[in-house]
């Protein structure tokens, strides 16, 4: 009887391990009242109604694809032949189901319709107040408009044109270098740690389709010229330059580090704009130089490569890379751009105009 | 004994079977639960329902913290960074990101089971976390829907539609519970869009009541936002919900709105049980720098200043630390904890006022804090034997631009930030003063702050480091690189006689507990 109650206990026990440690990946697209279908203006011959009953949950109503995990269809024609569209269609891929019951003229209709051109898709929320039209431009562009929708339009706005905390990628110099992706898709894939970009795991077609849209909208802002929003070059000269002049060299204690004639000379040739007054206010990413003084009393001079309260890492003039517990060792930092932290309490709106305006004429 | 060799095999695959629901009663977490929550669960967002992130556990020390330990990390090998604060239910951890649900076994770090929602166009900012109550997972999804699923095995229960994403709407919100409640809130700031709290009925997902923060969109001088994407407090002594409204829309330009904009930028209380207003307290009135009010409304009992108080505290993201009193909302209390140039004076109500030279121009203003504020959603915690309310604090400084060509829809106007750093804030509530501050390095954490009755503070810097602190006097006693940004708030929980931490870097949550000696 004990044993039999032994048994018991153990047989409920590994019931209950295996009930728990059944991994189960629910999709439930289909419970999902999917709002696509709203737009969805189906055009009622056998191939879109092989297609909606068949693709459409994953690939969209309209062939967009739901990226990342679905690549739109729309342009297959290019990429595959028919036989090749038709043995997909049949073997599945990957995530993709096999669907083998499609056969004679449905599947024909089907593969006929996927090579047709795409409708035009109204997508309300993403238009909504831009000034861009409802028509798109090609596939990729579509393509990567989604993608951006979903991982990027919250910080660099629905339009790239700039919105919570990130820039405005349609005056960026590194967008407008960029040819298909080539700069784009680094700063992707890396992410912008120091600027709390994340980094995104995305595909090269991804990133080509994102490249494609961030370039569509440089070509629509520029076109937008005057009415463009953003800040433009014209908008920071409401300062003056007598006025800044006399800052820099007196209350703005900017003289103290910096030289018109020296380190400054020609700077309003090298920036412009924002990106100028940025760099006026706090130039990102200057080094700072570090001494390490060891237990021994040797001392290492380098460029601080890290610093928490536990490890200092830095470079040393040979390109060797050493770090120490920071207990371990003496260590003089020095950082001469946090005397731009200590001026932003100091500065009026219009210090800031007036500086803005002397850089300006150091060419 | 053939017969008995089978018999015993149907016997015990019955009694296995059907001892199956009552194995886990646990899951069955109630409202008693909830407003009680033992030391072995995490059930809500808050860990219970004041949002002070205090727990009671004290096996982890000041002296013993030093010896802190990997227990397990879990990889959710997907790039995005856990946001979300897991919740701990009979053994069972239930975390988030975006599309993304992880049950996970507290003990191993073994997966239970993964539930994905299917691809959406939601904005994919981020995900809070999970809402438990009675064996069923609450789940917000990118695409503003509310999903339900069974707690066991991650089976799709229902999904309702919260909002409309075709109109700009995303959810991204842990739901509370309270009482027989499910109140979700909702995020959508890139468009002109009235926004809402919303009770839903845990049964079916029918909607109970709604709160509307803003009137209705196109309404002539009015605001419209005021998302609510975070969870808020109960007091259930007084049946109230207090919770933190979102920045009017369109976002950095007030021509259209002009005046308060109530009431977004707010905090609300609300009876839980009929979603009527009972007070309001706003944090930031008419603004203009995307400064949501929606950071934890930690409530407190305690003396102020010589009187028994029941209070409410929030650091708000717009850089001023408030303390009201939760019974009327009446200010008690309204200091910065840091650097802030955006107001001309406090009003006689407690409330900052913002100074019209300070609204985004064409040339640009220089502001501080940032947008992303002087904290943000990320949990504070209150100390209760110090009086210390700990604060995750981005000291920062911004330029805000705004001209008729932004227009007057969605954000309407660009902001830069120039510099910001982390630093944690040691703030005493009933002075506003800070009693230390513990640098938490350049650009600013990411992460939420949780103490323990045994002096500790647990939080992350800058850099990726989990640091405990003692909470007395700011310094570090422990710590442990993640590896990646960390992004959420740490729990605490007891299992097996063990206590456990969890904190999370990147997409990789980690437990940490003292070394077994025992086992």
């Amino acid at each position: 009887m004990q044993r039999f109650r032994y048994a018991l206990l153990l047989a409920a026990g590994a019931g209950f391990f295996l009930f728990q440690a059944k991994p189960t990946s629910v999709y439930a697209a289909s419970s999902a009242p999917a709002a696509q279908a709203k737009d969805g203006a189906i055009v009622a011959n056998p191939g879109s109604i092989a297609y909606e009953n068949h693709c459409a949950i994953c690939h969209g109503v309209q062939r967009e694809g739901i990226l990342p995990a679905f690549p739109p269809l729309v342009g297959i024609q290019h990429q595959k032949t028919d036989q090749q569209i038709m043995d997909l269609i049949h073997t599945g891929k990957g995530r993709m189901p096999a669907f083998p019951k499609l056969q004679g003229p449905e599947l024909t209709a089907l593969v006929h319709f996927l090579e047709s051109p795409a409708l035009s898709v109204s997508d309300s929320a993403a238009d909504e107040g831009a000034h861009s039209s409802a028509v798109h431009a090609s596939p990729l562009v579509d393509a990567g408009k989604a993608l951006f929708q979903q991982n990027c339009a919250f910080c660099h706005g629905r339009d790239a044109m700039g919105g919570e905390t990130g820039p405005d990628l349609t005056r960026s110099k590194l967008v407008l270098a960029d040819v298909k992706g080539d700069k784009i898709s680094e700063v992707v894939r890396d992410g912008r740690p120091e600027k709390k970009m994340p980094a995104f795991n995305f595909s090269s077609q991804e990133v080509l389709g994102l490249a494609a849209y961030i370039h569509s909208q440089e070509a629509k802002a520029a076109s937008m010229k005057g009415g463009r929003r953003g800040v433009d070059v014209a908008d920071l000269q409401t300062g003056n330059a007598a006025l800044g002049k006399e800052y820099f060299n007196g209350a703005g204690t900017c003289a103290k580090c910096h030289s018109a004639t020296g380190d400054l000379a020609g700077i309003a040739n090298r920036y412009e704009g924002l990106q100028l007054e940025m760099r006026m206010l706090y130039p990102r990413g200057v080094k700072s130089q570090v001494v390490v003084t060891l237990p021994s009393g040797t001392k290492l001079a380098g460029t601080l490569v890290y610093q928490d309260e536990f490890v200092i890492g830095m470079r040393a003039k040979d390109g060797t890379f050493h770090s120490w517990k920071t207990r371990n060792v003496k260590f003089h930092v020095d950082s001469p751009v946090d005397a731009h932290v200590e001026l932003f309490p100091k500065y009026t709106d219009d210090d800031i105009h007036n500086l803005m305006a002397y850089i300006q004429t150091l060419r | 004994m053939k017969f008995s060799k089978i018999a015993f095999v149907v016997v015990a695959s019955a009694l296995v079977w059907s001892a199956f629901p009552s194995s886990l009663p646990a899951q069955n977490v109630d409202a008693a639960t909830l407003l009680n929550p033992p030391a072995d669960s995490w059930p809500s967002y808050h860990g219970d329902y004041t949002g002070k992130r205090h727990s009671k556990l004290t096996q982890i020390t000041l002296k013993n913290v030093n010896q802190l330990t990997l227990a397990w990390a879990f990889q959710t090998e997907r790039s995005p960074t856990i946001k979300s604060s897991p919740l701990l239910v009979d053994g069972v951890l239930y975390f988030t990101t975006p599309d993304n649900v992880w049950a996970v076994d507290a003990r191993s770090g073994q997966l239970i089971w993964h539930y994905t929602y299917p691809p959406n166009k939601g904005d994919h900012i981020g995900q809070r976390g999970v809402a438990i109550y009675k064996g069923w997972i609450y789940f917000a999804s990118p695409d503003a829907h509310l999903v339900c699923l069974n707690a066991k095995d991650g089976k799709v229960r229902w999904i309702v539609e919260v909002a409309d994403v075709n109109k700009g709407y995303w959810t991204t919100e842990a739901p509370q519970i309270v009482g027989n409640h499910v109140i979700v809130g909702v995020g959508g700031d890139m468009d002109n869009l009235q926004t809402f709290i919303r009770a839903v009925d845990p049964e079916t997902g029918k909607t109970q009541w709604q709160f509307d923060v803003t009137a209705p969109a196109g309404t002539p001088n009015t605001a419209t936002g005021g998302t609510t994407w975070m969870a808020g407090t109960y007091d259930p002594e007084l049946n109230l919900i207090y919770w933190g409204t979102g920045n009017p829309t369109p976002v950095l330009t007030g021509s259209t709105r002009p005046g308060d904009n109530l009431y977004t930028c707010s905090i609300v209380a609300l009876n839980p049980d009929t979603g009527k207003l009972v007070w309001a307290f706003q944090p930031s009135p008419h603004d203009t720098h995307d400064w949501d009010a929606i950071e934890i409304p930690v409530l407190v009992d305690g003396p102020f200043r010589g009187k028994q108080r029941k209070m409410l505290m929030q650091a708000s993201r717009n850089g001023y630390f408030f303390v009201l009193d939760r019974t009327n909302g009446k200010n008690l209390l309204t200091v910065p904890f840091g650097p802030v140039n955006w107001a001309s004076k406090v009003d006689e109500t407690g409330r900052p006022i913002p100074n019209p030279k300070k609204e985004p121009s064409p040339d640009g203003v220089l502001i501080a804090p940032d947008e992303g504020g002087l904290t943000n959603f990320r949990s504070p915690s209150f100390d209760p034997k110090t009086g210390l309310f700990l604060v995750d604090a981005h000291p920062s400084w911004s330029l805000y631009f705004a001209k008729p060509a932004d227009g007057t829809y969605g954000w309407a106007g660009a902001d830069y930030g120039l510099w910001g750093k982390g630093v944690l804030e040691a703030i005493d509530y009933q002075t506003g003063k800070i009693r230390w501050s513990h640098e938490l390095g350049p650009g600013g954490s990411g992460a939420g702050v949780l103490t323990t009755d045994s002096g500790l503070t647990f939080t992350g810097d800058a850099h990726g480091n989990f640091l405990a602190l003692d909470t007395a006097n700011g310094k570090t006693l422990w710590h442990a690189g993640a590896g990646a940004y960390i992004a959420s708030s740490p729990i605490t929980y007891k299992l097996d006689g063990d206590q456990y931490v969890v904190t999370s870097g990147g997409g990789v949550l980690f437990a940490w507990k003292l070394p077994s000696t025992s086992r």
